[in-house]
């Protein structure tokens, strides 16, 4: 870069200029729009190098491992910043989601120092916390040597941070005053209602309120389109059936997937107010659900909602942001919907995924780790990505209050500010973090399609899974 | 079958062209697909009718995937690369330590002999998990981490059985007057098993050698377990289509048929030996 | 074959035995493969803990209480019975069908030699990125074969979906892949046949459902011996087309071992659970084999006699 294009960027992250001007002046300089940004986030970056060594391990080489996302493309778009900030070089490894963690497990099990960071979600510290794979990363957040000083930690969504802070107890609460953080929140989603509002207003339909009233909106829609379903969630036999939609209108009737005392767990999925819930959820499935639900993933979701096969969706609210936009046949047509699936709740709790980065305890350069960590998190990346790419949703409060980011998702994305803003104060994790958390809602979602396909009834069903669990919660100590 | 009547010859044609049409159906709609976008593939109804594209083959080739936030990087090429050379060598040295020991097989009784053929053959019980768990620490003991050497290796568990079975077989096929007219001769026996066993047992080794390639291709927990993402095969690489933003079918479909297109060539190449190279141990007229 | 043929074929190479050749030409096959199972010994060690990865205070020497475990256990005996129908269910429909193929393809012409070749490229796409393709042309919306079974007055068939059809559906998936491996094998066993028993039973005008079963059948026996072996090789230890496909659901439907023993592995972190059922695996898979190796041996044997 032309030392005379520098000191023009400069000059606008001084206030000097306007947004306008500087496009304007940009032109002028040759650039184009895009490399204009690029170089915009430049100049915010060397503003983060203020009173911080950011160069204090240049050379050295850092190896990440990554899932293929909208976010590792954001950060990837963003990288040359960082390399330019530290003089440190950054390779990385992409993998595809569907095998993702296969490789995450298999990287860290075998104490490869391979990687140095990788992306991770919250449920998979809690295997690989205790595993001892993982660091406690306040070790380097707390340390002021160790973290510039506009890092800005409590910046991040406090939910999240709380999700992603364990302290290793099974039944431990999450975010406790001794809880050590596993991994940085990155961007995450949360579940709410995406639907079709042209196939809304050709039924007549508003989007329900609460689960009852789903469920008959569903049924609605599935009769009068004759051909789209009316409402699409996650059937296959895994954990990700559990955590969207379902967990989210769980937990909003009050119900836990345990009760902890005295450190001991006890399963508790077969209270008669989850029973009800159950049946609720079966009967939405039997009569509005895709035909194939037991096989459904965040991809089929997706999918029928975005080529205009369902008209509605409770899942992740990016998810209905993805279908939104593309090269799907419905974009533009969605409207997004905050969901408290209890008609006497006072407001959403919706359940989170949370992509965060997380520190390998095989690596042998934690501190150059540690730089590539807090810029991928900082305010300043966050920004770059939630404004020029689908870095969405943000973790970063400063950022929601952003109104380049703001107007830009309130033109295009119908409602979802709305959803954002009615959802989040109660988004959180509300799983009860243990380390049979795979075992157990795999084993849930197994129940869940036996319920579905009328194999067994929800209270026998149930009954036996709390049953199941108890079990294997003895056997590993735990119950 | 001189004694074919003209109905049997219409029942065998209708029963032929119903198992051309079920097997190569899906290979066909697959064909199609890979020349739409996204938006018509996911149709309802599904439909014949559509506007062919090239862009599944121009992102997979050029790397270069548009989508709505930018292009981005795709590594398609350097999987099919990796997948070549990975499957070419893993069968090449298969072949070089297969053939020798298939021809002692089938030449020699040996003590030991069948013990030592049945333990070469159960490598195949051996389910792949159960190997692979304590492999990748052993890998990383003996440096063989991110290694093409130690994937070729693992992958001898898949090549090796495979064509040491069929060969053996295949020896065991020809006569054995020939090789020993050669070695009555006077010539060693080096140069008879290079000189005259290997060129008459040549169809036999083609074959093994083409199926063992096929399985190997097709092959993709190795790599992903014990390999980084520039070593990946083929497999892995047209799931990098699968992501959160939604499934982008038509670049997996042109990603098949790429993929299967250096195997169908070799196929159709080795299409004689193919077929004639399969006897397994019976006896030739 | 000449008598002359036999007799040498008997009689020389075979009888060379302190030679130490083959020991040479066979041992480098065998180390390669000993290095690779190292491993193997390790996983016995891991199946006689209790070891899991992210409980490690829990670890343990616990001798045999893993497979105690999965012997007490109804769903292990799900497993295993999946698992085992799953196999024989491929296996047989595999061979019967590879077979009418390639009785249809047996008189070697260059159409039939195309179509042959042409029929592996199911064989060719890999199942892991197949089960995508056969996901998307089941799909109750914008799948092709879900369509047709809808055009056929059907419209309410779930495929990998239902607890009824679910099984039918990877089996067909299975088929369609492997199909053309037996069918391949089985050819070169046809064409390979010795011509002078059909030419006789043609002169002396025997039917030709007799000679089916009487002479080409017996004859072709080691192939097919050959051809069920390796699939079932691979049939027990089934992964590529059920993961994708259904996970092992729905519900339980299609719990097979290597499915289960990968869910302990990688998403539940219990090695030594996961090594124990792929232990188990690993011996019933070895017990068939035994049981089919020893057959064809005796098949072969018997094939040489017969000609």
């Amino acid at each position: 870069m032309s030392d005379k294009a520098k000191d023009f960027f400069e000059a606008f992250k001084a206030g000097k200029m306007s947004r306008r001007e500087l496009m304007a002046g940009a032109g002028k300089l040759g650039l184009s729009a895009a490399a204009a940004n690029f170089l915009l986030n430049g100049a915010a970056t060397r503003a983060l190098a203020a009173d911080f060594n950011w160069k204090k391990f240049s050379g050295e080489k850092l190896h990440l491992l990554l899932n293929k996302h909208p976010y590792a493309d954001a950060m990837i778009a963003d990288l040359a910043n960082f390399k330019t900030l530290t003089g440190m070089d950054v390779t990385y490894d992409i993998f595809p989601e569907d095998v993702y963690f296969d490789k995450v497990t298999a990287a860290l099990s075998s104490k490869s120092s391979q990687y140095d960071a990788f992306m991770t979600g919250a449920y998979m510290t809690w295997t690989y916390g205790p595993a001892g794979w993982i660091e406690d990363l306040n070790q380097w957040i707390k340390d002021p040597a160790k973290t510039n000083p506009n890092y800005n930690w409590d910046d991040v969504l406090p939910g999240l941070r709380a999700s992603t802070a364990w302290n290793g107890v099974p039944g431990g609460e999450l975010g406790s005053a001794d809880a050590k953080q596993w991994c940085i929140p990155w961007g995450f989603e949360l579940n709410s209602i995406t639907y079709n509002r042209k196939m809304y207003d050709k039924v007549g339909v508003k989007p329900a309120n609460n689960l009852p009233e789903l469920v008959e909106t569903a049924a609605k829609l599935t009769k009068d389109l004759g051909g789209p379903y009316g409402i699409g969630v996650r059937g296959s036999r895994s954990w990700a059936t559990i955590h969207p939609g379902f967990l989210s209108g769980y937990a909003n009737y009050g119900q836990k997937d345990f009760t902890v005392s005295d450190g001991k767990l006890k399963a508790a999925m077969n209270t008669p107010e989850s029973k009800d819930y159950h049946k609720l959820w079966v009967k939405m499935i039997q009569e509005s659900g895709p035909k194939n639900w037991s096989t459904y993933t965040w991809y089929q979701v997706g999918t029928d909602l975005g080529a205009g096969a369902s008209a509605t969706i409770f899942d992740a609210d990016i998810l209905g942001y993805f279908m939104d936009g593309g090269d799907n046949k419905e974009k533009g047509n969605l409207g997004f919907h905050a969901f408290a699936a209890n008609p006497a709740a006072k407001a959403p709790t919706p359940n989170v995924w949370i992509w965060s980065l997380a520190m390998n305890a095989a690596s042998k350069q934690k501190d150059a780790a540690w730089y590539f960590m807090q810029w991928a998190s900082s305010t300043e990346h966050d920004m770059f990505g939630a404004r020029k790419m689908d870095f969405v949703n943000p973790v970063r409060q400063s950022v929601w209050k952003d109104d380049e980011f703001r107007n830009r998702i309130e033109k295009s994305y119908n409602g979802y500010l709305q959803q954002y803003e009615a959802s989040s104060p109660g988004a959180r994790i509300y799983f009860t973090a243990q380390p049979l958390f795979f075992d157990v809602t795999t084993q849930w979602a197994e129940t869940l399609q036996k319920m579905v396909a009328k194999q067994v009834p929800v209270d026998e069903g149930l009954d036996q899974l709390a049953a199941s669990i108890d079990k294997q919660l003895k056997d590993a100590g735990l119950g | 079958m001189e004694s074919t009547s003209f109905i049997e010859r219409i029942l065998r044609g209708a029963a032929l062209s119903l198992i051309v049409i079920f097997f190569l159906f899906p290979i066909f709609w697959i064909l199609l697909m890979s020349f739409q976008t996204n938006e018509e593939i996911l149709r309802i109804p599904p439909s014949l009718f559509f506007t062919p594209t090239l862009s599944n083959y121009a992102a997979l080739i050029t790397g270069k995937l548009a989508t709505v936030s930018g292009t981005l990087d795709i590594a398609f090429m350097k999987n099919l690369w990796n997948s070549v050379l990975l499957s070419t060598a893993s069968v090449a040295i298969a072949l070089a330590l297969g053939v020798p020991a298939a021809y002692a097989f089938a030449r020699f009784k040996f003590r030991l002999g069948e013990d030592i053929a049945f333990t070469l053959l159960s490598f195949r019980f051996a389910p792949p998990l159960l190997v692979l768990l304590p492999l990748s620490l052993y890998f990383q003991a003996l440096g063989l981490t991110d290694t093409y050497v130690g994937l070729i290796w693992v992958y001898q568990l898949i090549a090796l059985p495979l064509i040491l079975w069929i060969v053996r077989g295949y020896f065991e096929d020809i006569s054995p007057d020939i090789e020993h007219a050669y070695r009555v001769a006077g010539h060693s026996w080096g140069r008879t098993f290079l000189r005259i066993a290997i060129p008459l047992a040549r169809p036999g080794i083609a074959a093994a050698g083409l199926l063992a390639f096929i399985f190997c291709w097709n092959n993709f927990v190795f790599a992903l377990i014990l390999a980084s993402a520039d070593k990946q095969p083929v497999t892995v690489g047209a799931l990098a289509f699968v992501t959160a933003s939604g499934i982008q079918y038509g670049q997996i479909a042109a990603a098949i048929v790429l993929s299967v297109t250096p195997t169908l060539a070799l196929a159709l190449y080795a299409q004689r030996y193919l077929v004639e190279g399969l006897s397994l141990g019976a006896v030739k007229g | 074959m000449t008598a002359a043929a036999v007799k040498s074929h008997e009689a020389a190479p075979r009888r060379r035995k302190a030679n130490l050749l083959p020991y040479f030409l066979s041992l480098p096959a065998l180390l390669v493969c000993v290095g690779i199972l190292i491993p193997f010994v390790t996983a016995i060690y891991y199946s006689l803990l209790r070891f899991r990865l992210n409980l490690p205070m829990l670890k343990g020497f616990i001798w045999f209480q893993n497979y105690i475990d999965f012997l007490t256990d109804a769903t292990f005996w799900h497993t295993v019975r999946v698992s085992l129908l799953y196999t024989a269910l491929t296996v047989g429909v595999e061979l019967v069908f590879g077979l009418t193929i390639a009785l249809l393809l047996q008189k070697p012409s260059r159409v039939n030699n195309v179509i042959s070749v042409l029929l592996l490229l199911p064989l060719m796409t890999a199942p892991a990125i197949a089960a995508l393709m056969w996901k998307l042309m089941t799909n109750p919306n914008f799948g092709v074969l879900s369509y047709f079974v809808q055009l056929l007055g059907v419209s309410n068939f779930k495929w990998a979906s239902d607890p009824n059809t679910a099984l039918f559906t990877v089996v067909l998936v299975d088929v369609w892949v492997y199909t053309p491996f037996i069918m391949i094998l089985l050819l070169a066993g046809l064409r390979s046949l010795p011509q002078q028993p059909f030419e006789a039973a043609a002169l002396d005008g025997v039917p030709r459902r007799f000679v089916f079963f009487r002479i080409t059948l017996p004859m072709l026996m080691p192939y097919m011996v050959t051809a069920a072996l390796f699939r079932l090789l691979d049939s027990i230890q089934q992964f590529d087309i059920i993961y994708p496909m259904t996970q092992g659901g729905p519900g339980d439907t299609l719990l097979v071992f290597q499915v289960r023993s990968y869910l302990e592995f990688y998403q539940y972190t219990n090695v030594g659970k996961s090594a124990a059922l792929l232990i188990i695996l690993w011996a019933i898979t070895y017990a068939l084999s035994n049981v089919f190796i020893k057959q064809w041996l005796r098949l072969r044997e018997r094939a040489r006699g017969l000609a």
